[in-house]
């Protein structure tokens, strides 16, 4: 009944606020899980005590607390920095995380008023090719932030920083081609829905790490690089160059350059869940059973579709939160690389091994696919 | 109205003359050096607004080479200009003057 | 005027009004980050155009490494913001250019578009296109039938780029600089 472009407008406004939403409200949460974390490696308490009206909540009050005072911290822009660039720093870090988020699945599909409403906020031709695009562009916000501080130490760590973002990026993109191989197609609904039909060996989940393990090892090594996460924070880090790039940034500035940096470790981490370990697809049990039992019990295709939808965003979000996990154990167990250790990880070692990876997956699924000559 | 395909290779001379500009006018290396990107940029948008009129993939395909020959002239350009800088601490054209030309 | 030529217009003039400030500026990185947003925009005019992969593509290649690369320069060489001198111009080059922009004018116009379609009038048979959806299947039909010869050598290319690009950023010992 409604404007058939229209429609898909509206839909498509509400799946990439449902996106932005999720990505915006990890900064907060990652904030008091990565304290309590370290404080539980580390052997100590962590933050519990602040909580609201009066009770003590683990301390998850934490990041309003911390929210609170850095939009009270004086706002300030260094006397000879160029302020264009100086504001324009942290945007480009936090957008580069939050636009490429919207090309996530979310989520199989559901049905309104008869029309089939993919679940996926942004699909292009080019499939996944677009969060690894959009999430290219942020290394113009390290490089720009320091730049612009005029400070030569800013400098320095910038330039680090970009330059091994896009060290790693190589790496990352070669390794994902093999996915691209195995399951013929770019498009992540594919993908997810070749993973999850049937069973490798009569008992594994046919996800995507059980075809290409190398290169599930690779892209969680290139996902901490791209993130400038630990091992792989030289540019960040508190004993080296004062604070990096970040060292003219203060209050709410820095803030956003976090907000960023933890969206980007959504996507990322999104994308590796979507690629290598089946999405929202719970291992045992397609979403095509679920909606054979769903309506099997009598309820209707749409509304069961309609609480299909919510099951898959857990699942989605849960195999997210092991990935976070697993991001702040490494911060908190692994030492630093050194500059040139880091560089040499990443052109000696990361990329041979990507382009070896491809050579015998693309041999093998050729083999595969085409017998022996 | 114009087809899309249309105002592609309209647009495309727009920025063309744009990048001739920014190339002839210009006496910073590298912002000539941007100026040629944006004469590649714009030869890509011909090419694929071509592409698209006749149908076929031909357009498209040869913007992938123009882009893989843009990305090595930008490499090779970029390291001569460093080098360069090293030699003579200056990066305007008009400090270049030892042929006289 | 449908919705799509609406949006592909204002992109198309947003496009030539990034590139007409690029060409004014006097900070060489406020240039190259001008020119990043003109890449971008590129990038969406060419979605619109049905070229998804040439748009990502776009992005990956151009905005995402090359740009990065121009931004090191000039971070790294560290250059205080020229003083826009307009060169002069010799009478010769005003020749040029002006007939340089005649033909530019004759190719783009109807002229040019019906010379264009019928120069590409192959008689070869091509392999036959599946429909827009699947446009990187398209191209890569093309790109690997009719233009390997092309691709293989590009890949040479790039390697003798690559190699060229180290050798001479190398700094050099025990030269002579010239006078």
């Amino acid at each position: 009944m409604l404007n058939p472009m229209l429609f898909d407008l509206i839909a498509m406004v509400l799946k990439v606020a449902v996106a932005l939403l999720i990505a915006l409200q990890v900064a907060p949460i990652m904030v008091w899980v990565e304290r309590r974390q370290a404080a539980m490696i580390q052997r100590r308490v962590g933050p519990n005590r602040v909580g609201l009206f009066g009770f003590r909540m683990f301390g998850l009050g934490q990041p309003l607390a911390d929210t609170i005072k850095l939009i009270f911290k004086e706002d300030f822009v260094p006397k000879q920095a160029n302020k264009v660039f100086y504001v324009m720093a942290p945007m480009i870090t936090g957008l580069a995380g939050l636009v490429a988020i919207v090309g996530l699945p979310l989520g199989s599909y559901v049905e309104v008023f008869g029309t089939r409403v993919n679940l996926q906020p942004v699909e292009l031709n080019a499939g996944f090719l677009y969060l690894f695009a959009v999430s290219a562009l942020g290394v113009y916000g390290a490089a720009l932030a320091g730049w612009s501080s005029n400070n030569k130490y800013a400098l320095l760590g910038g330039l680090r920083a970009s330059a091994q973002m896009v060290s790693y990026e190589i790496a990352m993109g070669m390794s994902l081609l093999p996915i691209v191989i195995i399951f013929g197609t770019l498009n992540m609904q594919d993908i997810i829905a070749a993973q999850s039909g049937h069973l490798l060996f009569g008992f594994l989940p046919a996800w995507g790490v059980f075809y290409a393990p190398v290169s599930m090892c690779i892209f969680v090594v290139c996902m901490f690089a791209e993130t400038n996460r630990l091992p792989f924070d030289l540019a960040e880090g508190e004993a080296e160059l004062v604070a990096g790039f970040l060292t003219e940034y203060g209050s709410m500035r820095w803030s956003l350059f976090f907000l960023g940096e933890y969206a980007m470790m959504t996507t990322l981490s999104g994308l590796a869940v979507c690629l290598f370990f089946g999405g929202y697809e719970i291992p045992w049990l397609p979403q095509t059973r679920i909606l054979e039992l769903l309506t099997g019990a009598g309820l209707g295709r749409e509304l069961a579709l309609w609480v299909m939808f919510p099951l898959g965003l857990g699942v989605l979000l849960g195999k997210i939160a092991v990935f976070m996990f697993l991001f702040v154990q490494a911060r908190f167990t692994l030492p630093r690389f050194r500059y040139d250790q880091l560089m040499d990880l990443g052109w000696k070692i990361m990329f041979p091994f990507a382009l070896a990876n491809l050579v015998v997956s693309a041999v093998w699924a050729a083999i595969a696919k085409f017998g022996l000559p | 109205m114009l087809s899309l395909p249309e105002m592609g290779l309209y647009f495309s001379f727009l920025l063309f003359l744009i990048g001739l500009f920014t190339v002839m006018f210009r006496k910073n290396i590298l912002v000539m050096m941007l100026g040629v990107e944006i004469l590649l940029n714009a030869a890509n948008l011909a090419f694929v607004s071509a592409s698209r009129i006749t149908g076929t993939m031909d357009g498209q395909v040869v913007m992938f080479m123009v882009m893989a020959v843009a990305a090595c002239e930008a490499a090779i350009g970029l390291a001569m200009i460093i080098s360069l800088y090293r030699a003579k601490a200056s990066v305007e054209a008009d400090d270049l003057k030892l042929l006289r030309g | 005027m449908g919705f799509q030529e609406i949006v592909f217009f204002v992109m198309g003039i947003l496009a030539v009004a990034l590139g007409g400030c690029l060409a004014t500026r006097r900070n060489p990185v406020s240039a190259a980050m001008l020119l990043i947003s003109l890449m971008v925009v590129l990038a969406g005019m060419y979605g619109m155009l049905d070229a998804h992969f040439a748009a990502v593509a776009q992005i990956i290649v151009y905005a995402g490494a090359i740009m990065v690369v121009f931004i090191f320069v000039m971070m790294l060489l560290n250059l205080p913001p020229e003083e826009l001198r307009f060169g002069t111009l010799t009478v010769g080059e005003i020749i040029l250019t002006i007939a340089g922009i005649g033909v530019a004018v004759a190719l783009g116009t109807k002229v040019g578009q019906g010379y264009l379609v019928s120069a590409l009038q192959l008689s070869e048979a091509r392999a036959p296109l599946l429909p827009e959806t699947e446009n990187l299947r398209n191209v890569a039909a093309t790109m690997f039938t009719d233009y390997l010869w092309s691709f293989e050598l590009i890949s040479f290319l790039i390697l003798a780029a690559v190699i060229g690009a180290v050798v001479i950023s190398k700094r050099r010992h025990g030269h002579a600089e010239s006078a």
